[in-house]
């Protein structure tokens, strides 16, 4: 009777131990380690109560959406609070002046093989126009878009 | 919605298949700079933005995806034409012949003499 009783207390005691599992401090641990495995940076975590608060600065929406998707994730956490802020976006400025922006797109269309073009660049924002054959209409736009330009106007047809 | 919403999956994409970007905004276009791991992981990236925007009509993100080591990578080259000069191909740019000629002058001794052909780097 005894030795049951005994049993008992010691499978309770060995249940309770499971139970509380990590402490917060291990938690935050875990959750830092798993933000840095998946390339997520800036992000400081602290865990209270197995409830976690993000904070820092990150690049955008989706970093701080991958962030809290993240920590969810990790065995212990009940809950997020993500208050994560996101780093304001700089104004973006044209790679060349126009004409050396111009030069290089007419060179880049041509490598590509995009006749039948004509390239305008005002303050860094580029207009094309005209009609390229249809199977080359994805390299042609994806050639202008890596001229380092701001803007982008697309007017080209598809052709034959 | 902003820019940036319209063009989350995107950027989750990118997140996802290790492409590393920046991004700036105009006043027209989000600017997305970046480098992809792979040629495959640049064409999945313009085939979610074929799907958000059909044919990439819209004009408001400016899509400037470069493949990781790519041979020369973020060098301009210029090929040369017949009848090119490099005063002929610096108006093209906007730049004088002299800094064309000096970007080149591991394979032009003679400034007045250029090959059909030839590439050349441009310094912009």
């Amino acid at each position: 009777m005894k030795l049951k009783v005994l049993t008992v207390i010691t499978l309770a005691f060995a249940l309770l131990l499971s139970a509380c599992g990590k402490s917060d401090a291990d938690l935050a641990k875990a959750a830092s380690e798993k933000l840095g495995a998946e390339k997520v940076s800036g992000v400081s975590v602290v865990v209270k109560d197995g409830v976690a608060t993000l904070s820092g600065e990150v690049a955008d929406q989706t970093v701080k959406a991958k962030a809290e998707s993240v920590v969810k994730a990790v065995e212990g956490i009940k809950s997020v609070t993500n208050n994560c802020t996101l780093k304001p976006v700089p104004v973006a400025t044209p790679a060349a002046p126009d004409p050396a922006l111009k030069g290089k797109v007419e060179e880049n269309l041509k490598k590509a093989g995009c006749t039948g073009a004509t390239v305008e660049v005002v303050n860094g924002k580029i207009t094309v126009k005209g009609t390229v054959p249809e199977a080359k209409y994805t390299a042609c736009v994806q050639t202008i878009n890596e001229a380092g330009a701001t803007g982008f106007d697309n007017q080209l047809q598809k052709g034959k | 919605m902003s820019l940036q919403e319209k063009y989350q999956s995107l950027l989750e994409l990118a997140n996802n298949n290790g492409t590393t970007y920046e991004l700036s905004e105009s006043d027209s276009a989000l600017v997305v700079t970046g480098v992809a791991p792979s040629s495959e992981a640049k064409q999945e990236l313009w085939d979610e933005y074929n799907r958000i925007d059909p044919d990439y009509r819209t004009g408001d993100l400016v899509l400037n995806i470069t493949v990781g080591d790519a041979a020369g990578g973020g060098v301009h080259t210029y090929t040369v034409e017949p009848g090119d000069s490099l005063s002929k191909i610096g108006a093209k740019y906007g730049i004088a012949w002299k800094a064309i000629f000096d970007a080149n002058r591991d394979q032009i001794s003679n400034p007045d003499l250029i090959h059909p052909g030839q590439e050349l780097k441009i310094p912009i």
